[in-house]
């Protein structure tokens, strides 16, 4: 037998019984959280042209291949850019604003052996046509919502703002690849390797504002220090919309689950305005992530703010195996078995059975005694025979 | 009472700097100094702590399973993935360099160069910045011996004196990045147990400026 006739590919993997058990569940309590939000469903291909991602995600990360006239490829790697493709090409009618959620797969080629999957079930939500307050309070209330619901008691939702860092890098003078190293190292709270960079350029107060920007995260008093700290009118405007908007979800109790993190860059360069992320206990890395996106649409020839988030619905389904709460599917209620030439009656007492809700089985073999064996092998508590009289 | 944090300790060197900055700190660290066969070990009764491979503190970092760790800037550099690094304890210090046969110029000419090392990724940065175009050879042991057996035109290595860089006739063209040892940080572990970590941070970093002055 070939090798690879029993395994499946690195980074995949089969799901059995309680795993999707579990999946299903957590994919429900997400979703009808979603729906009761007003959100409606869109689902997108499993490929897309790779155009659609190039800017955005490394082309490294995706898996291409090749159409029947030899264009390029992928496999779905993000599930947001392919509706902000077909909100500005099939939804354009719409009123205003839309809101559209999904629940499928993203594909991302890890390298190495991490542990990482390269096939994700991520659920998400994008409310497009929306600006201001209202809209990005929805947003993270929705998110808080959506990973209490999932059973995530032990969360915290970090909010920032990308105005932040924009506006101190505008106020920099240096190279735009010192400006991506400083991205990353401040995104990773690097300290030490940021200081080294920094020190390159010249002295000014948004050198030192960067210094200090990856240690800017905990509760309302880091707007506080960031007020005094941050230069300029852009960063003043992104932290008084954080403190409006860190004053509301307090109004709505979130205040332990709440943290700002101005030091938050996110990877992803199509983020605007408000950004946020998820943890969860039990999770080495973050569960959901999202934020705004206002320039994004207008790429696809629709120019709509918009906001948004996804959440890892496989890290949900670990911390719920991980805690056990999960019972691999129950052995059905009955077996029927039937002596020959009643097969028929069978499955008629079958038929009446389900229609009434019981989870039965018909027996697929002709002799009671094997029929028997086979209801205590499956842990099947009730064995009927249907002789065919009714 | 909420669990002691777990911190991964590169074992060796780091460990044994580590430990002396943990005693500094007034801990009790009786438990890693005779650690016998274990490997997780409690460190007075809120710290734990686990003794692991340079590239095994990050992946356990990574994942979550340790909350912080202990491990020098080559193993951070060659590895990558998502942490915070948070602290440059001062220790293990040493440096990236590209080191070539004394006399040779390893950038003259056109012909395209190799390079052996025990860092590909490393060395592949480091030439990508430069807009080289190298061929890499990945070494496990002794990588100078790549260029003596003329495997290789040179070789990228950690550096510390020297010394045995000149007993093979080898010397430095040019440095590649400074290395120490720096604490990690689990990125959900940072938010969720913030105000600990950030205790144990600073805690560190004052037992580090000790040390230094």
């Amino acid at each position: 037998m070939k090798w690879n006739l029993r395994t499946t590919p690195e980074g995949t993997r089969d799901l059995l019984l309680e795993e999707c058990v579990v999946r299903r569940r957590v994919e429900r309590t997400l979703t009808e959280g979603f729906r009761l939000h007003g959100f409606s469903e869109v689902m997108t291909p499993g490929l897309e042209f790779y155009d659609l991602f190039a800017s955005v995600i490394d082309e490294r990360d995706m898996y291409k291949m090749s159409d029947n006239k030899g264009r390029l490829l992928v496999m779905r790697p993000d599930s947001t850019l392919p509706i902000a493709r077909l909100v500005s090409a099939r939804l354009q009618q719409a009123p205003l604003p839309v809101r559209l959620y999904y629940a499928q797969d993203v594909f991302h080629l890890n390298h190495g052996l991490y542990g990482r999957f390269d096939q994700v079930f991520q659920a998400g939500v994008e409310l497009i046509g929306a600006t201001g307050l209202r809209a990005d309070l929805e947003m993270v209330v929705l998110a808080a919502e959506s990973l209490l619901r999932a059973g995530a008691e032990d969360f915290r939702l970090e909010i920032g703002h990308i105005g932040v860092f924009n506006s101190l890098m505008e106020q920099l003078d240096c190279a735009p690849a010192d400006k991506e190293a400083l991205r990353d190292l401040i995104e990773s709270k690097s300290y030490a390797a940021l200081s080294d960079l920094l020190d390159t350029l010249p002295a000014g107060p948004a050198v030192e504002a960067i210094r200090r920007l990856p240690q800017l995260f905990g509760d309302a008093s880091v707007l506080d220090q960031a007020k005094v700290l941050l230069p300029g009118e852009t960063a003043a405007a992104a932290l008084s919309y954080l403190q409006s908007l860190y004053t509301l979800l307090c109004d709505m109790g979130f205040e332990k689950q709440i943290q700002i993190d101005l030091g938050m860059v996110h990877r992803n360069e199509y983020y605007t305005g408000v950004i946020f992320r998820g943890y969860v206990s039990g999770s080495g890395e973050a569960v959901l992530s999202g934020g705004r996106y206002d320039t994004l649409l207008a790429r696809f020839g629709s120019d709509l703010p918009a906001t948004g988030f996804g959440i890892n619905m496989d890290a949900l389904c670990r911390l719920h195996l991980q805690q056990g709460n999960v019972a691999p599917p129950a052995a059905p209620q009955k077996l029927l078995f039937a002596p020959a030439g009643k097969e028929a009656a069978m499955h008629r007492r079958a038929a009446e059975l389900r229609a009434a809700g019981v989870c039965c089985e018909c027996s697929v073999y002709d002799s009671l005694e094997r029929s028997r064996a086979y209801a205590a092998a499956k842990g099947i508590a009730e064995l009927e025979i249907v002789n065919g009289e009714e | 009472m909420t669990k002691p944090i777990r911190m991964a300790l590169t074992k060796g060197r780091i460990e044994k700097s580590t430990v002396e900055l943990l005693d500094r700190m007034g801990l009790d660290t009786s438990a890693v100094k005779e650690k016998g066969r274990r490997l997780i070990l409690p460190v007075g009764d809120r710290l734990e702590v686990v003794l692991a491979k340079a590239a095994d503190v990050i992946t356990y970092v990574e994942h979550g399973v340790c909350d912080m760790g202990v491990v020098g800037k080559d193993t951070i550099a060659e590895s990558g993935g998502s942490y915070y690094e948070m602290l440059d304890l001062g220790f293990g210090k040493c440096r990236f360099a590209l080191a070539a046969p004394k006399g040779t110029d390893f950038f003259a000419g056109y012909q395209s160069r190799t390079v052996a090392t025990k860092y590909p990724n490393v060395a592949r940065a480091y030439f990508e910045r430069k807009g080289m175009n190298v061929r890499i050879i990945k070494i496990e042991g002794s990588v100078e011996l790549a260029p003596l057996l003329s495997l290789a035109d040179g070789i990228v290595d950690i550096v510390e004196t020297g010394t045995t860089l000149r007993e093979n006739g080898l010397e430095v063209v040019e440095d590649v990045m400074p290395v120490s040892s720096r604490v990690i940080v689990n990125m959900a572990s940072l938010k969720l147990r913030k105000q600990e970590i950030e205790q144990w941070i600073a805690r560190m970093e004052a037992a580090r400026e000790e040390q230094n002055g």
